[in-house]
């Protein structure tokens, strides 16, 4: 099942669009009493993301079409053009200039602890813990929304567990930040978490009630993704080969340094070039196998080219 | 690519003539690095660290057997697609073209201060750097009935070789309509998919050979890995023969009886044909003995692997409890690469790079039905920590499942190159 954000975010070019409309009103600082004044007109926008959301959230972007983008896109480009002419009062905040997908700080899960605090009320974490005023949170990370069993969810979460939201660190950080904005109809009152770090060192802290890696490896994560940024002179980088060769003991797990391809193709004697744009295919899943995409999609541009360079040298 | 081998050894001698010895060597020449357990960390470090040091490093290898039998791809020598000597690898290459002191025999203790390692034979062996890679051992008492006496009635065949084939014999005797027991283990443990692929396994040969047979398992985990896919796997190939008890259901509060051939399940006993008891596991028990562990693992420091009580003592794989990466061969090869890296920097002053690791565990459930789940991991001050991953989706295709077992199998022959050379 797709993460709510791999649906909704990434390749349609609308990850400012869907969530701008609604940070708009999250800027942090501002006024709470300017806040609560636009909040009809507010409420009209929130209908309109919710659609859209819906709309969005409908497309399988694994299967999608190319009609079924564009379409999608003028969808877009039409609400869009109506945000731009949004009320009064709702016109007049800024846009967050802040990326709208948090970035993940690494957590600290003591002092999320602490932090859990402001939600104890209604949610318990840890052996035993039921649903109280909100769903217990044991398990949370890697679970469908909505989907603790004998818990009232509002129609919002129902609806977001329809289109595919999974509870992730993303999806949860997102939540945690604004949760009206993130799902207008959320029974959660919780006026947000506004600072990315306390986000992390809370979500640190529910995540030691999840499923661990080290007993079901396809739990989810639990360190800060790398940086998959692309440098457009990729091909003008000079690799260092001896870190080359560390980095080749990773490939050698698999590819046989003898040369061998039964089962997995061989590495040996590849021109450079032909090396480093694979790779690259691969880091950015133009290439199709998945392991691939896991090893070269943590390799930067510099360790591509060291790998490069590290192969060429032993063609000599 | 190809190590000329013959110039390497060559290069080794003359490097080692001309060469001063390196500092870090306390006064005796070359450092000296003891490896003890020969699997997937342990022969890699070894290899790693003889090949890459190109004779600065004098290795010691110490591992028991004469042959090691991979635990990976032992469930496929029980379902019948591989013969036990296609797992089966020797340490001659590491002596022969690596330069590596072969040492088959038992390390029983280490002495931290005179920085010895004491073997069963009599003699000790000196060390600059320990790298302890002993894989599992099982925790006392942890299946009531059950000690390593009762192996042979009911074998574990956790570790693979002789308790394999003992296992797939007993398969092959079982009687027609006969009752297959295993008793899994809890978290955590060695292969969290392989007690899944051994029913795989199990299930594929009873299916063509004794098919109103019954798979009963009894497991005190709620949830295990790919547990959607294989139980997508066994409903689709094998419909109705897997039963699986879990601890709602009383899977963790089971007793066995190697003498009756019974397993009394919360209350309810059951007489088995084969029963697999794979008990609760823990660190090798050197680890115990060099004084490395809290609890029944080894904590170590993510960025190479040096253990928290000692930071001339590494250790690695099933043993070492590092963070998030999941007990496996994979696992273990990578984090010896990372550990190699660092302990010849440490020795010799080469470069020390960023650890990076990645595991992936494939399956094979039934025949070129294959699946696989992986992640990469960083080193962060508190532990080895998973940053990215995926899994095989349910309901993929035939082609996709057979390119992931034929993907295995490439896999397998780079991995057994890798650490045997």
């Amino acid at each position: 099942m797709p993460r709510f954000s791999d649906v909704i975010l990434p390749g349609l070019g609308v990850t400012g669009l869907v969530l701008t409309g609604a940070l708009a009103f999250s800027t942090a600082g501002r006024d709470r009493a300017e806040f609560e004044a636009s909040e009809a007109a507010l409420n009209a926008v929130r209908a309109e993301l919710d659609a859209a959301e819906a709309r969005i959230a409908e497309l399988n972007l694994a299967t999608v079409t190319a009609e079924e983008l564009e379409d999608a896109m003028e969808r877009l480009a039409a609400f869009e053009a109506r945000l731009a002419a949004r009320p009064e009062g709702v016109d007049e905040a800024e846009p967050d200039p802040a990326p709208v997908v948090s970035v993940m700080l690494a957590g600290n899960a003591e002092t999320g602890e602490t932090l859990f605090r402001e939600c104890r009320a209604c949610h318990q974490v840890g052996a035993g813990a039921k649903n109280g005023v909100g769903p217990h949170l044991n398990l949370l990370f890697g679970r469908a929304a909505a989907s603790v069993p004998d818990f009232r969810y509002s129609d919002s979460l129902k609806r977001a567990a329809a289109n595919g939201l999974e509870w992730h660190a993303d999806t949860l950080s997102q939540y945690i930040e604004d949760p009206r904005t993130f799902a207008s109809g959320t029974r959660m009152s919780y006026a947000g978490m506004k600072d990315a770090q306390d986000r992390a060192d809370l979500l640190a802290y529910l995540r030691t009630f999840s499923d661990d890696p080290s007993n079901i490896p396809e739990a989810d994560p639990t360190a800060q993704g790398t940086d998959h940024e692309v440098d457009p002179e990729i091909l003008a980088l000079k690799g260092d080969p001896e870190y080359g060769e560390y980095l080749s003991s990773e490939c050698t797990t698999c590819h046989q340094a003898s040369g061998g391809d039964d089962g997995i193709p061989s590495i040996v004697l590849w021109p450079e070039e032909s090396f480093v744009m694979a790779m690259h295919a691969y880091k950015d899943q133009v290439r199709p196998n998945q392991v691939m995409q896991m090893i070269a999609g943590r390799l930067s541009n510099d360790e591509i080219a060291a790998l490069a360079a590290y192969f060429a040298d032993l063609e000599k | 690519m190809k190590l000329n081998r013959r110039s390497f050894i060559g290069s080794v001698a003359a490097a080692s003539a001309l060469a001063a010895p390196m500092v870090q060597a306390a006064g005796h020449g070359k450092p000296r690095v003891v490896v003890v357990g020969g699997g997937a960390g342990g022969a890699t470090a070894a290899r790693y660290i003889a090949k890459d040091s190109k004779g600065e490093i004098d290795v010691t290898l110490i591992e028991p057997t004469r042959k090691y039998y991979t635990c990976f791809f032992s469930n496929l020598y029980l379902g019948g697609f591989k013969n036990i000597e296609d797992i089966g690898h020797g340490y001659g290459t590491l002596a022969s073209d690596y330069g590596v002191n072969v040492v088959h025999d038992w390390a029983v203790g280490v002495d931290r201060d005179a920085k010895t390692v004491a073997l069963a034979g009599g003699s000790s062996v000196p060390y600059d750097k320990l790298i302890l890679s002993p894989g599992i051992d099982f925790v006392d008492g942890a299946v009531p009935g059950w000690d390593i006496s009762a192996q042979n009635a009911m074998p574990h065949a956790y570790k693979a070789g002789s308790q394999s084939e003992l296992l797939r014999a007993q398969l092959m005797a079982m009687p027609e309509g006969g009752t297959y027991v295993m008793v899994a283990p809890p978290n955590p443990f060695r292969c969290p998919p392989g007690p899944y692929e051994r029913i795989s396994m199990v299930a594929h040969y009873l299916k063509a050979n004794n098919p109103t047979a019954k798979i009963i398992i009894a497991d005190p985990k709620p949830k295990f890995s790919k547990q959607a896919l294989f139980e997508e796997g066994w409903n689709n190939h094998y419909g109705g023969m897997v039963e699986r008890i879990g601890p709602d259901f009383g899977g963790e509060n089971v007793e066995v009886d190697p003498g009756a051939m019974t397993v009394n399940i919360d209350g309810e006993v059951i007489e088995a044909d084969v029963c697999n008891v794979i008990p609760a596991m823990k660190a090798g028990r050197i680890a115990e003995l060099a004084g490395v562990t809290d609890g029944n693992w080894a904590p170590v420091n993510a960025a190479d692997l040096s253990t928290k009580a000692d930071p001339d003592i590494h250790v690695l794989g099933d043993a070492a409890q590092q963070g998030d990466m999941p007990k496996s061969g994979f696992s273990a090869n990578s984090q010896a690469k990372v550990c190699a890296n660092a302990v010849r920097g440490a020795l010799t002053g080469s470069r020390v790079f960023p650890a990076k690791f990645a595991n992936t565990c494939w399956s094979l459930i039934d025949t070129n039905d294959g699946v696989k789940v992986g992640a990469t991991y960083e080193a962060t001050p508190e532990k080895i920590a998973k940053v990215d991953g995926f899994i095989s989706q349910t309901g993929e295709s035939a082609e996709v499942r057979k390119k992931t077992y034929e993907e295995s199998e490439g896999w397998y022959t780079g991995i057994t190159a890798d650490m045997f050379g």
